[in-house]
């Protein structure tokens, strides 16, 4: 009771500082006013004499007062706002330290605040819906192939009629139409086919007309399509009389019904919905289309119940159904953790990143912890009175943590505020170039948990900044006091000589990678396809039937493309240059070719090439005539002749500059160790080469030249292909009578992608180029800090022995013999830091040169002006640290030997 | 319980503490009344009652609320909690034992 009593009357104390201030005030009023009154009354004294013998009697009513708030017990937070004031004035009092430190630990911050929101989001993710928690995704866990079965129509039709857990039991398919408005324009959209549960569990009311209800799930309902409100504004202009209207979608008319509020995009960032028609799709068990089954659980149901519900009931399908369902287990996940599933090896990559990130910080403020240690030590004599004052080690380690706290929420602020920007401005594109559209749950910004997160990781920083030098500086401050000469006792330990040769060694090397990267990157960008890809146009062109009808589309669109004023060819690839193109091994046929005419050294292993299919107008439309032979014509392309076009890469890298023309080569798979396997394989003939025309992608970076293998395409069996247009004018102009004559051929066939050729590779190259310029931050940030660092530690060494240098030079010591003298150590140093920096360079061109196994080849090792910018590099490093030691020396040469002895 | 390291200081805590277990008080009243006790024999002086107050509020052994006196002044009372009720019988002993002791040194001498 007592305990509660006094921790009550301490917290009351504590957190009503002011209150407790006045109250002590009122109180000591009170009583010398009762005092004064008793004198007035009993010795009848005059109100000013009685007020006077009152304080008299009261004692110092100013030192009570004191003694008073000294009581209170914010001594110790008195001293600590003291703490920060002193912090504040060293701070303005050494700017370069100030911007150097809040710099380096603010781009630590910047570090770990964007990983650690970009991970979150992907590991916990929250559902900005009401009830968000309780909404879950279900659906077929393959056991054989370690996935979710999306053919689960069946089942779904099962579980709605059945399943008590869980309610508003929902499922979408996944499609892209083509939405063609009245004037024939024509895009692709991506719908969710949805059945009307949907908008219950996102329950947003839409912005015009209804959403999608139960009555068009039904078989012979009229198809409705609800729009999105990008759509709406895009495609519609925004026009409010769109309700009612009727709107091709693919080969179906629908009628528009709705338009949904900005940012809808349940389930996951779909631009329009129509219904859900299970009549439409066939219902065996494990048939239909892959369809996403999603719930709420019922109230008092938990995820375990759901679970259990759902096992028993994928028992019950496994005993019915045992030959397509006996490896299928019904799960139930959390809605969003069922589009992002981590599994372990994730967890363990994530924590790496996470590693990394503290790592970072750690190097970063053990960093700023040299530069305040150098720091503190010219400050040793002020901490050795504060200590002779009574300070206790604990407050002195507690006013340099205060100092290297302030710098910390200099660094948060800069960090986080970057941070967000930099979030909401590259991170969303960066995303959506390599993910494609955003889940609607995304919210990219900083997080509230996220900048706890990097308070934290301030507060870590702050601590390997700040309370590792006061240890250090403050271990034997008595002692030293003692001797009475602060300054001789303190010297930098072999721990501080390690963190100043891995400082320069790593300041030494790093730059290098840099100048790999932007080789990589200029080698990137103007990789030369070999045509002038600017004059053209390309698009991809998908359908739902890639069959007889997508090829007669794609003739019928090239015989009007063809008509159109502008157009100077129509041709068609299912890779365009700089694009991914699929990786084929072949095989030579030597015996055939080669031997006879006893040709050594013929790769006996099987190449990797890449390989395109292409219309047979390809090179004549590209305006790049085959080099040698022939082209394909229209009559091989029909009939499948076994015929391929090499380019000139693979004319010199496999064929070995040997004449292509009549070999033939055949694919094979070299992880089928069969031999008869690769005799089954046809032969295809070599009919003609080409010039290289970007069958290298842009992520290729391991190779210069990559062998090409052109096929002839058929286009009624052909994958999705690309068209390419070369145009007299602008290629971007055609973009619209592409989009309208597609349509108009067939509604099915879906232009996207629309650019010029050159333009392919722009999405990479942004992402290359911006992580070029964020080494380069990094990079500049680490040389400046490196460069701080050893600066301020060589200054400080050769600072720290004035003295000596002034008893020296009294004793007749020779200047040359001084210098060298001091010289010794610290060149030493920066010397041996410079020679492994060197050394680490050499290994990283040793293992980029060698570097087959996945590692970044980089073509031709360095060049004699790369090798002349290291070595100028290395140069200015050597004079930044001849730098740091020449001033002090000068400075401790040039003092009269009586004064360099008097200054102790 | 508090170290006994300053007669004074210990005084004048088991002062206050006896004044309050006869009833609430305020400052000045308690101030009066060790004076009244003592017969002016400890005529302390009077601003030293705060400071040993707040260090007696801190280790729960009295705590206060905000009353009126007879004239109508807002004032702070000053009551005994059960662990100050404890601690003075706690002291009393003490302070008779100390007492015995000085008297036993000071008889045999």
């Amino acid at each position: 009771m007592s305990r509660l009593a006094a921790a009550r009357a301490r917290l009351r104390l504590l957190f009503s500082r002011r209150a407790a201030n006045a109250r002590a005030d009122e109180e000591i009023d009170f009583h010398l006013a009762m005092e004064a009154e008793r004198l007035m009354r009993e010795e009848g004294l005059s109100p000013d004499e009685a007020g006077r013998r009152a304080r008299v009697a009261f004692g110092g009513v100013t030192q009570h007062r004191e003694a008073l708030r000294e009581g209170i017990g914010f001594g110790w937070l008195g001293g600590f706002a003291l703490d920060m004031k002193v912090g504040f004035r060293m701070l303005r009092k050494y700017p370069g330290l100030t911007i150097i430190g809040s710099l380096a630990m603010g781009f630590a911050i910047w570090v770990g605040a964007v990983t650690f929101q970009v991970l979150s989001l992907i590991v916990f993710p929250s559902l900005p819906l009401p009830d968000g928690e309780r909404i879950v995704q279900v659906g077929n866990w393959d056991l054989e192939s370690q996935g979710v079965d999306g053919r689960a129509l069946h089942e779904f039709l099962d579980w709605r009629g059945r399943l008590s857990t869980i309610t508003d039991l929902g499922a979408y398919r996944d499609v892209t139409r083509n939405l063609i408005t009245a004037d024939g324009d024509a895009r692709g959209v991506s719908v969710a086919e949805i059945t009307a549960s949907a908008f219950r569990i996102a329950p947003t009311p839409p912005l015009l007309g209804r959403t999608i209800i139960a009555a068009d799930e039904l078989p012979g309902a009229q198809p409705v399509a609800v729009l999105g409100h990008d759509i709406w504004r895009a495609r519609f202009a925004g026009d409010a009389g769109v309700i009612g209207r009727s709107v091709r979608m693919g080969d179906e008319v629908a009628t528009i019904v709705g338009v949904m509020p900005d940012g809808f995009a349940f389930p996951v960032a779909h631009e329009s919905w129509m219904a859900f028609r299970p009549d439409r799709h066939e219902q065996v068990p494990r048939g239909g289309p892959a369809i996403s089954i999603f719930g709420r659980l019922a109230p008092g149901a938990t995820f375990e119940s759901a679970q259990a519900e759902l096992t028993t009931l994928g028992r019950r399908t496994a005993a019915a159904y045992p030959a397509t369902h006996e490896h299928l287990q019904p799960r139930v996940v959390p809605y969003a953790k069922g589009f992002a599933s981590i599994s372990g090896s994730d967890l363990g990559f994530l924590t790496v990143i996470y590693a990394f990130v503290v790592m970072l910080l750690v190097l970063v403020c053990s960093n700023v912890a040299l530069l305040l240690f150098a720091r503190a030590a010219t400050r040793e004599s002020e901490l050795a009175v504060r200590s002779a004052l009574g300070a206790s080690r604990g407050r002195i380690v507690m006013q340099l943590f205060a100092e290297a706290l302030l710098l910390g929420a200099i660094a948060a602020v800069v960090g986080l505020a970057t941070a967000d920007y930099a979030l909401r401005t590259w991170a969303v594109r960066f995303l959506e170039v390599n993910q494609g559209p955003m889940p609607f749950w995304y919210d990219i910004g900083l997080s509230p948990t996220t900048i706890a997160y990097a308070l934290l990781l301030t507060l870590l920083g702050a601590a390997i900044a700040g309370v590792l030098p006061a240890l250090r500086i403050t271990r034997g401050l008595g002692a030293r006091l003692k001797q009475g000469s602060a300054g001789s006792g303190l010297r930098f330990g072999g721990v501080w000589t390690a963190v100043i040769v891995a400082q320069v060694a790593v300041t030494v090397a790093f730059p290098t990678v840099l100048l790999v990267e932007r080789r990589m990157i200029a080698s990137a960008a103007d990789d030369d396809v070999g045509f002038r890809a600017g004059e053209y146009l390309a698009a991809r062109l998908d359908s739902d039937s890639l069959d007889v009808r997508y090829g007669a589309a794609l003739e019928e669109l090239r015989r009007r493309l063809e008509v159109e004023p502008g157009v100077r060819g129509v041709s068609f690839v299912n890779a365009l240059p700089r694009m991914d193109h699929p990786g084929e091994y072949v095989e030579l046929d030597d015996a055939a070719g080669a031997a006879g005419q006893g040709m050594g050294g013929v790769p006996a292993t099987p190449s990797v090439v890449r390989t395109a299919l292409i219309d047979p107008s390809y090179f004549d439309v590209l305006q790049s005539p085959v080099v040698a032979g022939r082209g394909f014509t229209a009559a091989e392309t029909a009939s499948g002749a076994r015929v391929v076009v090499v380019d000139q890469a693979f004319v010199d890298s496999v064929l070995l500059g040997r004449s292509a023309v009549g070999r033939r080569v055949r694919f094979i798979d070299p992880r089928q160790t069969d031999p008869a396997h690769a005799a089954m394989q046809p032969w295809h003939e070599i009919v003609g080469v080409a010039r290289e025309m970007g069958m290298r992608s842009i992520t290729d970076t391991r190779r210069r030249r990559v062998p090409g293998v052109y096929l002839p395409a058929d286009l009624a069996d052909a994958p999705p292909m690309h068209v390419v247009i070369h145009a007299s004018g602008d290629p971007l102009a055609l973009a619209p009578r592409l989009h309208a004559l597609a349509a108009a051929v067939d509604p099915l066939l879906r232009v996207s992608g629309v650019q010029r050729v050159d333009q392919v590779a722009d999405a990479m190259l942004w992402i290359a180029r911006m992580w070029l310029r964020l080494s380069l931050l990094l990079t500049g940030i680490a040389v400046l800090l490196s460069l701080a660092g050893i600066y301020a530690v060589l200054s400080f060494t050769v600072a720290r022995r004035t003295r000596e240098i002034g008893v020296r030079v009294a004793l007749g010591a020779s200047r040359r013999r001084l210098v060298f003298a001091i010289f010794r150590r610290p060149l030493t140093h920066v010397l041996l830091g410079v020679a492994v920096g060197a050394g680490l360079i050499v290994l990283g061109a040793i293992a980029a040169a060698n570097g087959d196994g996945g590692m970044a080849r980089v073509e031709g090792g360095f060049s004699v002006l790369n090798v002349a910018l290291l070595l100028a590099y290395m140069v200015v490093m050597l004079a930044v640290c001849l730098l740091a030691c020449i001033v002090p020396t000068q400075r401790a040469l040039g003092v009269e030997p009586t004064e360099a002895l008097r200054a102790e | 319980m508090r170290p006994q390291t300053d007669a004074f200081r210990g005084s004048l805590d088991l002062l206050v503490l006896k004044t309050l277990s006869l009833e609430p008080m305020h400052g000045w009243g308690i101030s009066q009344r060790v004076q009244q006790l003592s017969n002016g024999v400890l005529d302390i002086n009077q601003g030293s009652l705060y400071p040993a107050l707040q260090r007696l509020e801190k280790s729960g052994l009295v705590s206060s609320d905000w009353g009126t006196t007879d004239n109508n002044r807002r004032a702070r009372y000053y009551h005994l909690t059960a662990a100050g009720r404890r601690a003075l019988k706690d002291e009393r002993e003490s302070w008779k034992r100390f007492v015995a002791g000085l008297d036993a040194v000071l008889g045999s001498a």
